[in-house]
C-alpha cells in the first residue's frame, strides 16, 4: 500500500514538474486537440486508472476484514473487558466469579480469544497494538473483537478513545500463557 | 429548474437507496427480524433484491434521461446528466456489491 | 431617489446608486450594513481572526507535546485546548471564510447587483459573530469545551461533563450553523435566480458551480447537526434520554448525526477550494480549463457520493462488517472524482503555459500536499487498516494533509489572486515567497513526523507520553515545523496588511481573467453593475441589471473561459 501510494506520488509530481518544464512549441490548440486531452487526462488518467486501483485495494480490505471476524471454533476462548474512566475490568467465562483489573488481563497463548467489550461510562476503545486493531467499548453495546497472541507474554494495551483527564494513563496489559500457566490460572482460588 | 432536477436525480437515488439499503441490513441484523419468524438466512435474498431493484432504477433513469423528450435543451447539460447518470449506476454497483460476499450480520 | 438635474451621465448614475446602496459612514456603517461586498470583507476578516486563534492553540499544543511528561498544561487544560483548536478551524475559520468569499465575488462574477438577500446575509454574519465569540469567552475564562471537537456524549454529556462547558459548544456551534445556513439558502437563490441576463446554467462560471453544490451540500448536512446538538443540550439541561443507554437512549445516535455532517463537512471545506483552483489556475496557465462539463460533473458527483460515507469514522465501533462494507466501498469510491479534477488541473497545465506566479505556487503547494492527503486517506478507508491507525496521529497528519493542503493552500491562493481586487494596488512589498516557503516546509516537516509517530503507536489527544518509544525526537521534529509555519503565517498576514496599505495602485485585471469581477472597478463600488452600454433603468432595483450579456460577449469577456480556440 505504501509503495503505490509512493508510486502514484511520483507519478503526479513527475507529471507537474514536466508541465512547467514543456516548451510551448509543443501545444496545439483547437477542438480536435482538446478532445484528445480530454480523453488522456480525464478517462485515462483520471476514471480508469483510480477505478482498477481503488476495486483492487477495496476487494483486498475486505477480504482481509473478513479473515479477522470472530467466527465460533471449538478452542475460542470468551473474556470480558468493561472499560471506565480509567481502568479496565476483565472477566473469565472459564472462571465465574473472577474479575482483575486493570493489570493484567489474562489470556491463553496460541489460542483464539473472543474478547467481549463494553463499557460502564463513557466511550472507550480497546486496542492491543500487537494482537488487533481496535475496537470501541460503547455503554449499552458488548462488541467482540477476536484477539490472538501466538507466543506467551506480556502485551501492551491502551484505551484509544479520548475519555476524559486521565486518557494518556488508561493502560492495560495482556498476559498471555501457555496452556498450563492458563489452565493454573483458572484454578486459582478467587480472591 | 428542471436542468438542477436533470443533474439531481441519479444520484439523489442512488443516495436514497445506498442508504435503504444499509438501513434494510440494520433490519436484518436485529433482534426484530427473528421476532418476525424470519431466519438469519432469509437476510441476504432479502438484501440481494433491494440491490437489484436499485440497480434497475438506475439503468431506467439513465435510459430515460437520454430520450429526447426528457434530455436537456443545452448540449453541455444534456453530456453532464449522462455523466451523472453513469456515475450514479457505477457507485450503485460499486456500492451495494458487499451484498453479495461479505458476512451479513458479525 | 432624487431627480437628478440634467442629463443622466454614466458617472451621475454610479453616484446615485452609489448613494443608495452604500453602507452607512463611519464605525455605524459596521453595524447596519447589508451591502455583499462589506459583509464579504468582514466575514474573511473575521474569520481570519479565529483562524489566528485556532493557530496558538495549535502552538500550544505543539509545545506540550515537544517533550515528553512536559509539565507545560495539564490534562484539563489540555483537553480544552485540542477542542477549542478543532472546533475554531472547523466551524468558525474554514466555512465562515467559505462563505465571506463566495458573499464577496458571487454577485460580482454572476452580474447581479447585489444577493438575493441582502438583510438575511447580515443576520448571517452576527449570528457568527454571536456564537463565534460565546466560543472564544469561554476559552478566555477557561471553562470552554474539552470533550473533544465532536463531541461524544456520554463524555459530552451532563453526567462526564457537569460544568458548562459542552453547553457552550452546543449553543455557539447552533449560532454557527445557523449562519451557514443563512448563507447557504442565500447562495443557492443568488445563482439559480438572479444570473445575469444570457448566463445559461451552461455558461456559468466554474466557481458558481461549484458554490452551488456546497450550499446545497450544507442545507442537507447542517440540519442533522443542528438536530444532534438540540437534543444533546435537551439531554443536558432537562435530563431527556435521547444518548443515554440506562434510560433507552444510545450513544451512537449522536455518532451517525454529527458524522452525517461531518463528513460532507470535508467536502463542503474541500469543493470551493477545488472551485477556486478551477477558477485560477486556467488563468495562470493562460489557457482554459480542460473538461469543463466533466470538472463540473465530477463536483456534483463528489457532493453527493460525500453524504455515502460518514459511517467510515465509525469503522471501529462495533458494526458488522456487511456495513463497514458498503462505507468501505463509498469512501474509495469518492477517490474517483477527486482524480478527475486532479487529472484535469494536471492537463490544463500541460495544455496551457503555465506561470510561476505566487497563486500559482501556492496551487502547486496544494498538489503535492493534497495528493499525499489523499492517499493515506485511501489507506483508512481500507478497514483492516483503519482499526489499527484509528485515532493514532496518523489520522491527524491525514486530516491535516487534506485540509490544509486541500483547503488553507487554495485559500492562500486565492487571496494573492483576488487581492489587488480587494484593494485596488499591486502588490510591492515581497514577503510572500519567503512565508511560503516557510509555510509549505514547516508544515511537511510537523505532519511527516505525525505521520511517522502515528504508525509508531502516539494516540490522538494524550496531554503527554513517556520517554523512552523513540518518539521524543519525532516530537520535537514536529514542533519544530509547526513553529516555522507558524512564522510562516504570521509573515503572511504582514505581507498582506502592509501591501494593503502602502503598495502602488495596480491597473484592472491584473491577471488577464476571463470572469465577470474584474469587469469592474478595482477596490470594488459599493454597487456591483457589470459594464453596460446603456440602462434603461435608472432606479435599482433587486431584479437582474437590464444589461444584456450579450454586450459583454461582444466585448471578448466571457463569464467561463470555454473551449472556443481563443486563447488570451
Amino acid at each position: 500500500m505504501f509503495a503505490g501510494a509512493s508510486a502514484i506520488l511520483v507519478l503526479v509530481m513527475v507529471l507537474l514538474w514536466l508541465a512547467f518544464r514543456r516548451g510551448p512549441a509543443v501545444r496545439k490548440g483547437g477542438p480536435a486537440a482538446e478532445e484528445r486531452d480530454e480523453r488522456i487526462w480525464i478517462k485515462g488518467l483520471g476514471l480508469a486508472f483510480p477505478l482498477a486501483t481503488l476495486a483492487a485495494l477495496t476487494a483486498y480490505g475486505l477480504v482481509v476484514g473478513e479473515r479477522l471476524l470472530p467466527r465460533p471454533g471449538p478452542d475460542v476462548v470468551t473474556v470480558g473487558a468493561e472499560g471506565r474512566q480509567w481502568a479496565w475490568t476483565f472477566t473469565y467465562a472459564d472462571a465465574p466469579g473472577r474479575a482483575t483489573g486493570g493489570h493484567p488481563a489474562t489470556s491463553p497463548a496460541g489460542r483464539p480469544v473472543d474478547v467481549a467489550i463494553t463499557s460502564a461510562d463513557v466511550i472507550q476503545s480497546f486496542w492491543v497494538p500487537r494482537l488487533a486493531g481496535k475496537l470501541d467499548a460503547v455503554p449499552g453495546h458488548v462488541n467482540i473483537l477476536r484477539i490472538e497472541a501466538w507466543e506467551p507474554g506480556d502485551y501492551a494495551g491502551l484505551g484509544a478513545e479520548f475519555n476524559g483527564p486521565g486518557y494518556a494513563g488508561h493502560r492495560f496489559t495482556v498476559r498471555a500463557h501457555d496452556a498450563a500457566g492458563w489452565e493454573a490460572f483458572l484454578a486459582e482460588e478467587t480472591p | 429548474m428542471t436542468d438542477i432536477l436533470r443533474l439531481a436525480l441519479p444520484l439523489t437515488t442512488w443516495l436514497a437507496a445506498f442508504s435503504a439499503v444499509y438501513g434494510l441490513h440494520g433490519l436484518v441484523c436485529s433482534p426484530r427480524w427473528a421476532q418476525a419468524g424470519l431466519g438469519p438466512e432469509t437476510g441476504r435474498p432479502v438484501l440481494l433484491l433491494a440491490a437489484g431493484l436499485a440497480i434497475g432504477l438506475q439503468i431506467a433513469l439513465l435510459l430515460a434521461l437520454r430520450r429526447s423528450r426528457l434530455a436537456a435543451p443545452s448540449p453541455l447539460i444534456r453530456r453532464i446528466t449522462t455523466m451523472l447518470a453513469v456515475s450514479a449506476l457505477v457507485a450503485t454497483v460499486w456500492t451495494l456489491t458487499p451484498v453479495t460476499a461479505t458476512t451479513t450480520c458479525h | 431617489m432624487t431627480p437628478s438635474p440634467g442629463p443622466l451621465t454614466a458617472l451621475r448614475r454610479h453616484r446615485a446608486l452609489t448613494r443608495i446602496w452604500a453602507s452607512d459612514p463611519g464605525w455605524k456603517g459596521w453595524f447596519t450594513t447589508v451591502n455583499h461586498t462589506d459583509l464579504g470583507r468582514m466575514f474573511i476578516v473575521a474569520s481570519m481572526v479565529f483562524f489566528a486563534a485556532g493557530g496558538l492553540l495549535a502552538m500550544l499544543i505543539r509545545a506540550q507535546l515537544a517533550s515528553p511528561r512536559s509539565a507545560f498544561m495539564g490534562p484539563e487544560t489540555y483537553a480544552q485546548v485540542f477542542t477549542m483548536h478543532g472546533t475554531i478551524m472547523m466551524f468558525l475559520f474554514a466555512i465562515p471564510l467559505i462563505e465571506g468569499i463566495a458573499i464577496y465575488l458571487l454577485p460580482k462574477m454572476l452580474g447581479s447587483r447585489d444577493l438575493a438577500f441582502p438583510r438575511l446575509t447580515a443576520y448571517g454574519f452576527w449570528c457568527y459573530a454571536l456564537g463565534g465569540s460565546m466560543l472564544i469567552v469561554s476559552l478566555l475564562l477557561g471553562i470552554a469545551p474539552d470533550s473533544g471537537w465532536f463531541m461524544y456524549p456520554p463524555l459530552s454529556s451532563s453526567a462526564f461533563s457537569p460544568g458548562p462547558n459542552s453547553d457552550f459548544w452546543l449553543l455557539g456551534i447552533t449560532f454557527v450553523e445557523i449562519s451557514a445556513m443563512a448563507a447557504a439558502v442565500e447562495i443557492t437563490v443568488t445563482i439559480l435566480r438572479y444570473r445575469a441576463p444570457g448566463m445559461s446554467l451552461a455558461r456559468m462560471p466554474v466557481f458558481a458551480w461549484y458554490m452551488l453544490v456546497v450550499a446545497v451540500m450544507i442545507l442537507t448536512g447542517f440540519p442533522p447537526l443542528i438536530l444532534g446538538s438540540v437534543l444533546l443540550e435537551l439531554e443536558r439541561a432537562f435530563g431527556l434520554p435521547f444518548f443515554r443507554p440506562e434510560a433507552g437512549g444510545d450513544a451512537l445516535l449522536w455518532q451517525h448525526l454529527f458524522w452525517l455532517f461531518g463528513h460532507p463537512e470535508v467536502y463542503i471545506i474541500f469543493l470551493p477550494a477545488a472551485g477556486i483552483i478551477s477558477t485560477i489556475l486556467p488563468v495562470l496557465s493562460r489557457t482554459t480549463l480542460l473538461g469543463y462539463a466533466w470538472v463540473v460533473a465530477a463536483a456534483i458527483a463528489l457532493g453527493v457520493l460525500s453524504f455515502g460515507l460518514w459511517v467510515h469514522h465509525m469503522f471501529t465501533t462495533g458494526i458488522p462488517h456487511m456495513g463497514l462494507a458498503f462505507f468501505s466501498a463509498a469512501s474509495t469510491l469518492v477517490a474517483v472524482p477527486t482524480g478527475v479534477q486532479i487529472f484535469a488541473w494536471i492537463g490544463t497545465l500541460w495544455k496551457g503555459e503555465p506561470q510561476l506566479r505566487l497563486p500559482m505556487l501556492w496551487i502547486l503547494a496544494f498538489f503535492v500536499t493534497f495528493v499525499i492527503g489523499g492517499l493515506t486517506g485511501v489507506m483508512v478507508a481500507v478497514v483492516p487498516f483503519d482499526w489499527q491507525v484509528h485515532d493514532t496521529h496518523f489520522i491527524v497528519a491525514h486530516l491535516h494533509y487534506v485540509l490544509i493542503g486541500g483547503f488553507v493552500f487554495p485559500m492562500l491562493a486565492a487571496l494573492y489572486y483576488w487581492m489587488p481586487h480587494l484593494t485596488g494596488r499591486r502588490r510591492f512589498f515581497r514577503l510572500g515567497e519567503t512565508a511560503f516557503w516557510l509555510v509549505t516546509l514547516g508544515f511537511h516537516l510537523t505532519f511527516l513526523a505525525v505521520h511517522w509517530v502515528g504508525l509508531l503507536g502516539q494516540r490522538r489527544r494524550i496531554h503527554t507520553y513517556d520517554g523512552g518509544d523513540g518518539w521524543e525526537v519525532i516530537n520535537l521534529i514536529a514542533s519544530i515545523g509547526g513553529f516555522v509555519s507558524a512564522i510562516g503565517f504570521a509573515l503572511i498576514l504582514l505581507d498582506v496588511a502592509v501591501n494593503a496599505a502602502v503598495a502602488v495602485r495596480g491597473p484592472r485585471n491584473p491577471w488577464g481573467a476571463g470572469t465577470l469581477e474584474w469587469a469592474m472597478p478595482m477596490p470594488p463600488a459599493p454597487i456591483t453593475s457589470p459594464p453596460c452600454r446603456r440602462s434603461a433603468a435608472a432606479t435599482p432595483s433587486m431584479t437582474t441589471p437590464r444589461c444584456p450579456f450579450a454586450s459583454l460577449a461582444a466585448k471578448a469577456i466571457w463569464a467561463i473561459p470555454r473551449a472556443t480556440g481563443a486563447k488570451r
